[in-house]
């Protein structure tokens, strides 16, 4: 079947099939579908078993910290169309909590263990040694937005001595020429 | 299981080996392996071209490199003075920090090896510990493979003979787009505003632009110059001559982009909402300023600011002194400094237009009335050619005949003019003439590249059909009965290089005498000031010094109170310096009269 | 009562292993009855220092997430790149990236062949191998720059042009490892010991293959056809004439034919490209890297390194830094979960051979 066909069928049945799917298609062989996140096992289910995605190549999470939100994305793969199907939802940062799903895929354990780990989120019935990448941290996640690594590195660490001469040259151009920069003017420096 | 005769047999094949040449490196003797030709070892920077913008600094994903001062290595223009200092212990040799490079002096060498028990050691400035590195270098970066942004977006302008059949303005201005596109060509390294006379913040306005944050661009031209739509149309740019990737690339179109910052602004009202400008309560000294021109409105704007009663004298209807009588209308439209004007005004800056000093108005009233004097008169009385004939009717100096036809006045020059002369004002007039229907010609004394005109202007006039004559130096005017001028005769000049390193001399050559027909002559060989206004003692008082009024760094002049700036008192004579003259002036004046408070 | 089964810990130092991993193991006698995989001795946080750089500079540190073969990695940086952001990449420039990750793929085999007859005590193979890879790594030298961290494809095309002499350099490569293909035939496959240690060992189940993840060369070994250089094709795959070889049986010597035959398929696909190279540009600029933002978007792109499916997952919000790089190496899935299946039941001596033949490559794990 063509592609064009193959994404109208995706989108017919899904959108049959569970009411808040919102579809976007792309110029390539990819389709996204953005659902709640209670919809999440289900529609991950219905597409491996009944539709033949049966690849999960990739689970994924981004922080959109202005938002509140944490955006987790898994991407399947159907060996015998040959197209992706990304599906995306949206979890409160503030209380983040999504569904275990490694009953459908079994490596979803490992993918699941990092995001409690780096992004906090809960997984109702994940079974999984407490640490994985990490070990003795009890800082906050570390992947989140709102941690600051360059502000842990310099508090917890002490700069090598020998750089201390490092000058600016917009400064020194300043200084040499007796230019005086307005304070508004600074946020666009270099 | 079943006996495996082949795989028990095979692997013994192995031994063969034996008999072959080792292809690892062989120990004896031992022969140290070359890198290869493209290799990304060690670093190596040519200090000679290095220009200190610390471009590589910033790439550097790392943090690895420093900029730093090294002995024997002054800072100027153009230059910061620093060079990069690699941490070599961060270093991933990737290379980023060569493609970068505007000049291409860093680049990396062959060399890979470097053992020490010294961690400090590590810290090491490419180029002056290892000055030898200059034979070894093996990546580095060329126009194709570098990675800034060479080309500039080009500015829409009206086309060569298109232009010629009115006074429309030549330059069309950067649309949004353009402009967010070419602001993001900049490397903000800030060598630029060392060049600039007034030095502009010009790495911040560029960068606000590219944000698309236009109205902290106004915020901060605003800071140091109150005139940006003049500076947008006219400058004669120095930061652009300086720019990084001038090296290699056309330099960032700084004074388009401060006009463009400037266009997005409609109308003084919203200028003065966006700037909001900090307005001191009136400390109640008064400044007299003589001349509306760009330094007299600079001094005037920054002192209103300060809290000072500004009031200026302005002989002529409209304010902008030789940029709004000396600039011909396609490249400095009428309105162009309304927004501005107004503005300075609301602010609470008098103008009195139609008002000269020394004939509506004495300088003797003037200087007593005030508690300190500014004067920005500028250069208006152009050099008379002393050749014979230059006083027949239509040999005209080409200042008084750009003054009047902006002033809206027909002159006549007919249809074959020639222009004597190789600066802004002689390309100017040329152009003009170009408008008015003529057939046009420059005679300049030396070659086409001594010229002092802008060259944007040069090659502006000869997509306009002007033809230029160089190495001429005119020597008669002839006329006709009725005493109007009908020729000119020049001879033929031949260079001769002059043994101090300065501009080349023009020996005319006897004997190469060349006639050509004429209905006009305009003569733009330079300009003096205009001091008669100053009467009586002033005269003697007031230090003038080969036709310019002296004064100090705070543009003081020699009278007690009387401060000057402009043409009339630097030698750069373009409109940044009268700004920037001005600029100074404030601070000399906010000096002498609030000393003690 | 008491214990049958004790703990053993494989690594993180052992010289079976191809990095720095453990391998928590509860064995009864000499068999794995539970196995637990421990990582996070290569956690250098890359991702969360991408997301302080530019688009640019965070293609310098990619390199760093798989030492034998950094090429797919970068490749999937910038195609992902490029999908975001709508770039064309010139054709010259589409065969050099084939070229270069061709290269990396024979190069990382060859350390593959040392591995994997390593863990079984065959250890003349790896110092052959690595003798020969050290050909392909002159290759490398001369056309970026560097032996093992390339930093060559950057988004937009390739870094550098074919220095002179270059293409026949490669042939004469090629034609030189060809000829000794048979002699690693002779000692490693032809051997009857390691017949008898591989056949029958490690076997992956046909039916489940997919669906637990498994990509690459042990899915291929299953008897699945699977490659994105076909199903999936990106660059110029399309238009080359390879074959993905696919054997029966889910065990270790199947995986190790199909690494096999890989290599001689590699060597064609360099042939061909060598041959069918077209002039043109290298590269399409991007604007200046201090100020280069990426339109709002997110992208997926999928490489195939030896291991299986390597991807890169990149979110951009519209400005100058990445919002969110995220990689997934095909180790991710077969050193954890496929790994704990795989080992039980198995025998203590046999775990090193298992390990090489799923390609379990530490740094990608962890980044």
């Amino acid at each position: 079947m063509m592609m064009e066909e193959i994404k109208t069928t995706i989108i017919d049945r899904i959108k049959l099939h569970f009411s808040d799917a919102v579809e976007k298609e792309f110029s390539y062989n990819r389709l996204d579908f953005s659902v709640k996140k209670e919809t999440v096992p289900s529609i991950l289910f219905y597409l491996k078993e009944e539709m033949g995605f049966k690849h999960l190549s990739h689970i994924s999470c981004v922080d959109w910290l202005e938002e509140g939100e944490f955006e987790m994305i898994f991407i399947l793969w159907s060996p015998e169309e040959k197209i992706k199907v990304f599906i995306h939802t949206r979890v409160d940062r503030s209380n983040p909590v999504m569904d275990n799903i490694d009953m459908i895929w079994r490596q979803a354990n490992t993918y699941e263990r990092e995001m409690k780990e780096m992004y906090g989120i809960q997984f109702t019935g994940l079974e999984a040694p407490e640490e994985f990448l990490l070990e003795d941290w009890n800082g906050p996640p570390p992947m989140r937005r709102d941690f600051d690594t360059e502000a842990y590195a310099a508090k917890t660490y002490w700069e090598r001595p020998g750089r201390e001469d490092a000058l600016d040259v917009r400064e020194t151009v300043e200084k040499r020429t007796g230019e005086v920069l307005p304070e508004f003017a600074k946020k666009y420096k270099r | 299981m079943s006996f495996d005769l082949k795989g028990t047999l095979k692997p013994l094949t192995a031994l063969k080996q034996f008999g072959k040449k080792p292809h690892t490196l062989t120990n004896v003797p031992f022969i140290p392996r070359e890198a290869a030709d493209r290799y990304r070892g060690l670093h190596y920077n040519n200090l000679d071209e290095c220009i200190g913008c610390g471009n590589c600094s910033t790439i550097c994903q790392n943090q690895a490199i420093d900029m730093i001062p090294v002995d024997g290595i002054e800072g100027k223009n153009g230059d910061s003075g620093l060079r990069p200092r690699v941490d070599h212990g961060r270093c991933c040799w990737c290379g980023l920090c060569v493609d970068v490079c505007p000049t291409g002096s860093l680049s990396l060498t062959k060399d890979y090896v470097y053992v020490s028990e010294d961690a400090d050691s590590f810290l090491w400035t490419p180029g002056v510990d290892n000055p030898e590195g200059d034979e070894r270098v093996s990546f580095f970066s060329t126009k194709e493979t570098s990675l800034n942004d060479l080309g500039r977006i080009p500015m829409p302008e009206l086309e060569g003979m298109e232009r010629i059949k009115s006074f429309a303005e030549v330059v069309l201005g950067y649309n949004e787009e353009q402009a967010r596109a070419e602001a993001s060509r900049c490397i903000s390294c800030g060598l630029c505003t060392e060049a600039c006379p007034e030095h502009m913040h010009i790495p911040e306005y560029i960068n606000a632009i590219a944000g698309g944050n236009d109205e902290d661009a106004v915020r901060i031209i605003y800071d140091n110059n109150p005139l940006p739509e003049m500076c947008g149309k006219v400058c004669t740019r120095r930061c652009e001559d300086i720019c990084a990737i001038a090296h290699r690339g056309d330099p960032i179109a700084i004074r388009w982009l401060k006009r463009y910052a400037t266009e997005t602004v409609e109308n003084a009202d919203l200028l003065k909402e966006i700037i909001n400008p900090e307005i001191k309560e009136p400390n109640g000294f008064k400044v007299g300023i003589i001349g509306a021109g760009p330094s007299g409105l600079t001094a005037a704007y920054y002192l209103a600011l300060k809290g000072f009663d500004c009031t200026i004298y302005e002989a002529n209807s409209k304010a902008g002194g030789m940029t709004m009588y000396g600039i011909p209308r396609y490249r400095f439209p009428e309105d162009s400094l309304d927004k501005q004007i107004e503005y300075i005004q609301k602010i609470g800056v008098r103008i009195h237009f139609n008002t000269k000093v020394g004939k509506d108005i004495s300088f003797v009233e003037v200087y007593h009335n005030y508690d300190a004097v500014f004067m920005g008169v500028g250069f208006p009385k152009p050099w008379t050619l002393g050749i014979e004939g230059e006083e027949l009717h239509g040999s005209i100096q080409a200042v008084n005949f750009l003054y009047e036809i902006n002033n809206g006045k027909k002159i006549d020059i007919g249809d074959k003019v020639i222009v004597i002369g190789g600066g802004n004002v002689a390309i100017d007039a040329a152009r003009v003439s170009a408008r008015l229907g003529a057939d046009v010609t420059i005679l300049y004394r030396r070659r086409v590249q001594d010229m002092p005109a802008d060259w944007e202007e040069i090659e502006g006039a000869e997509a306009e059909g002007i033809h230029i004559i160089s190495q001429a130096i005119p020597i008669q005017f002839h006329g006709d009965e009725k005493r109007h001028i009908t020729t000119v005769e020049y001879l033929k000049a031949e260079m001769e290089p002059d043994e101090h390193g300065g501009r080349p001399k023009p020996i005319a050559i006897e004997g190469s005498n060349t006639v050509i027909e004429v209905t006009a002559v305009l003569g733009a060989i330079g300009q003096q000031g205009d001091y008669s206004f100053l009467e009586e003692e002033f005269d003697k008082k007031v230090k003038i010094e080969r036709g310019r009024i002296v004064v100090n760094e705070k543009q003081e002049t020699t009278l007690n109170k009387l401060f000057a700036g402009g043409d009339s008192a630097n030698r750069t004579a373009d409109a940044i310096s009268a700004i920037a003259d001005g600029y100074r002036a404030v601070k000399g004046i906010e000096e002498l009269l609030m000393k003690g408070k | 009562m008491r214990e049958k089964a004790t703990t053993l810990y494989i690594g993180p130092q052992h010289p079976g292993i191809t990095g720095n991993m453990m391998v928590r193991l509860k064995v009864e006698g000499d068999t794995i009855v539970k196995a637990a995989t421990e990582v996070g001795y290569l956690h250098r946080s890359f991702e969360k220092l991408i997301e302080k750089r530019n688009w640019l500079q965070s293609f310098t540190l990619l390199c760093r997430f798989c030492v034998p073969e950094p090429d797919p990695v970068e490749e999937s940086y910038a195609r992902a790149v490029e999908m975001i952001e709508g770039r064309e990449v010139p054709e010259r420039a589409k065969y050099i990236r084939v070229l270069v990750l061709e290269l990396a793929r024979i190069g990382s085999y060859l350390l593959w062949y040392g591995g994997q007859s390593g863990s079984l005590g065959l250890y003349t193979v790896g110092q052959w191998s690595v003798g020969d890879r050290n050909y392909i790594l002159d290759l490398f030298e001369a056309l970026t720059g560097a032996r093992v961290y390339h930093m060559y494809i950057w988004p937009g095309g390739v870094r550098r042009d074919f220095p002179k002499g270059f293409e026949k350099k490669v042939i004469d490569t090629m034609d030189y490892l060809e000829k000794r293909l048979d002699d690693y035939d002779d000692l490693m496959f032809d051997n009857a010991i390691f017949k008898k240690r591989t056949k029958g060992v490690g076997i992956i189940d046909k039916e489940k293959a997919v669906e637990w993840g498994v990509v690459g060369p042990p899915l291929r070994g299953c008897g699945i056809r699977s490659d994105i250089r076909i199903d999936d094709p990106y660059e110029i795959y399309d238009k080359l004439d390879f074959i993905v070889p696919v054997e029966e049986g889910g065990d270790i010597w199947t995986r190790a034919l199909v690494r096999r035959q890989e290599i001689r398929q590699s060597i064609r696909i360099i042939r061909q490209v060598i041959d069918n190279i077209p002039g043109g540009e290298y590269y399409n600029k991007v604007p200046n890297p201090q100020k280069w933002a990426l339109p709002k978007g997110d992208a997926y792109a999928r490489t195939e390194a030896v291991r299986g499916e390597v991807g890169m997952y990149l979110s951009s919000d519209g400005s100058i830094n990445p919002r969110r790089a995220h990689f997934k190496g095909a180790a991710y899935v077969h050193a954890i979960t496929l790994l704990e299946h795989l080992l039980v039941g198995e025998n203590l001596a046999d775990v090193a051979a298992i390990m090489n033949s799923l390609g379990t490559c530490p740094p990608e794990i962890e980044r």
